[in-house]
């Protein structure tokens, strides 16, 4: 493929472009942050820390913060289990009737959120089931799912069948193989799923929005926000959740990606 | 021992499958069931009538309002999606092309947006284009325009930028794995036959690659259609699409049985477009 080399830049020169139109974005509202801004005009003159320190003072966004976190790490606790429940009922039988299973799990995946979030809405009311902070809980966790679920399976299926043969053999029950063998071979997918689950909870908004009753989540009250104008407190909450998301999508790299990928880049 | 495990090893299996099918019943299931159900009441007056009617799809098709918005809407949607394919695909080739630690590198800048905040891109976008933004800013700065330019705000040209922006790395994805999964074995053949680069690319590469643009396409085109914040942020008074309407009818219009309706129009063109996409996949990814 020698003879591609020299097509090669100009198609570089389009990923670059192309990073500037994903990062460009975001960098805006971070420098923007870091300057005074009065009257919709930014004081380019000297940094300050101002707009973090009103962000750090404001009740509304911090209450926020704490519903989103509540959400998020409910969401991933009832997701995981369920998804891992799901994925070993998948990988120990085959049939009809789980295929389907599989199906409806990753429907709310698959879907536009506007249709997963409206058939909740529209469920719950039927079931007369006010909306609260527990609806959208539901709403995530049902949302999740598939990810989490497609995680622990695909590194349930790489395991090779012989581990838990041995293991029913050296007389373990079916729960300490579980507890002993399978867990541990599966941790680090569950925590890489786990990870995942939580960054899409903590950045779901439009099942949210229609689910939530009084409380609202950051992207929410985010969004409510930005109808109505610009703020400089807005520039620093962006930084602050941009830098956490950050972290966030590393960490589940860590967790998930990086064996499989070298391997691929190995083979080339 | 072996006696007393024999009876919650016989009650197990049971157990765990209807663990396992109870909860994605009650709350995927039921939900879509009900949903499907309610497009087919009415409301009268106000007031919810719980009989079976088709009056909402009636109203879809006969009401001069809703097809012209859906199929304006159908149109910004697939040019979305196509104009990503058509960024993403130079991008994705470009990145079967680096090596180890580079691509892993370049793939992983790609994927890092796709977590940050989808709400805070739009603000951002919108910040950029508005009529105060940093474009307009910078072309008035550079002594391009003189006034700032509202082609880009509150419109259907915004939300078609907008979404753009916000779905090229879920173009890349599919285009990449696509070419990647063209073996260098027949590029190689084809060099060897005294094909030149660029008659490998169209004769080899390129029609190898078609399965993944089907699904680039129709993956991008859900996205785009689901999607009601974008429209709503940036679309303004003329930038209406059919998610806007659909989320209206549950906020201000309050007629959830047409809402339910309109939605299940909008799952119909998903279901459709994603069988399309991966139709073509499928075929080709066998053989």
């Amino acid at each position: 493929m020698m003879e591609n080399r020299r097509a090669l830049w100009p198609l570089g020169l389009i990923t670059a472009l192309v990073f500037v139109l994903l990062y460009g974005p975001i960098l805006v509202p971070i420098v923007s942050s870091l300057f005074l801004v009065q009257h919709g005009l930014v004081d380019w003159s000297q940094p300050t820390f101002s707009a973090y320190v009103a962000l750090a003072t404001n009740e509304d966004i911090l209450s926020a913060l704490t519903t989103t976190l509540v959400v998020g790490l409910s969401a991933v606790v009832l997701s995981v289990a369920m998804g891992t429940v799901l994925a070993l009922y998948y990988h120990s039988g085959t049939g009809r009737a789980r295929a389907v299973l599989q199906f409806v799990i990753f429907l709310p995946f698959l879907m536009p959120p506007i249709i997963t979030g409206l058939s909740l809405l529209i469920f719950f009311r039927e079931i007369e089931f006010e909306r609260s902070l527990i609806t959208v809980v539901i709403g995530h966790t049902v949302f999740v799912l598939a990810l989490v679920y497609r995680t622990i399976l695909t590194r349930l299926q790489s395991l090779s069948p012989s581990l838990i043969e041995a293991s029913y053999d050296l007389g373990a029950s079916g729960w300490q193989t579980f507890i002993r063998i399978l867990l541990p071979n599966l941790s680090s997918s569950i925590i890489g799923g786990a990870i995942l689950a939580f960054a899409l909870s903590f950045d779901e908004t439009m099942i949210t929005l229609l689910l939530t009753g009084t409380q609202s989540t950051l992207p929410v009250r985010l969004w409510a926000m930005m109808r109505l104008g610009f703020a400089p407190d807005i520039n620093a909450l962006v930084a602050v959740i941009l830098a956490f998301t950050t972290l966030l999508c590393l960490a589940a790299v860590r967790f998930l990606i990086p064996k499989d990928l070298l391997k691929v880049g190995a083979e080339v | 021992m072996s006696t007393e495990r024999a009876g919650p090893d016989r009650l197990r299996p049971l157990a765990v499958a209807s663990a396992a099918y109870a909860l994605p019943v009650f709350f995927i299931v039921l939900p879509l069931a009900t949903f499907l159900v309610y497009s087919f009441f009415s409301v009268d007056h106000g007031e919810m009538k719980f009989t079976l009617t088709l009056v909402n799809y009636i109203r879809f098709f006969a009401d001069p309002v809703f097809l012209p918005v859906f199929w304006r809407t159908v149109a910004l949607c697939f040019a979305v999606a196509l104009i990503t394919v058509l960024i993403g695909y130079p991008v994705a080739y470009f990145l079967t092309q680096l090596r180890g630690r580079q691509r892993y590198l370049v793939l992983m800048l790609l994927l890092v947006p796709l977590l940050m905040s989808y709400v805070i891109k739009i603000y951002s976008i919108r910040a950029i284009l508005g009529g105060n933004g940093f474009l307009n800013r910078a072309l008035i700065g550079l002594g391009i325009i003189d006034k700032p330019l509202t082609f880009f705000v509150f419109n259907l040209n915004a939300v078609l930028l907008t979404l753009t922006l916000l779905l090229i790395p879920y173009a890349v994805l599919p285009l990449f794995l696509a070419l990647e999964r063209v073996p260098a074995a027949l590029k190689q053949a084809s060099a060897d036959l005294g094909a030149s680069a660029a008659q490998t690319f169209w004769r080899v590469t390129f029609p190898l690659s078609l399965p993944g643009v089907a699904s680039a396409l129709s993956f991008v085109f859900v996205l785009a259609i689901g999607d009601f914040l974008t429209p709503q942020m940036v679309g303004g008074q003329s930038g209406f699409t059919f998610g806007r309407i659909i989320y209206s009818q549950f906020g201000t219009a309050y007629n959830w049985p047409f809402g339910a309706a309109l939605s299940v129009i909008l799952a119909v063109v998903v279901i459709v477009a994603m069988s399309l996409g991966s139709r073509f996949d499928g075929r080709k990814r066998r053989g």
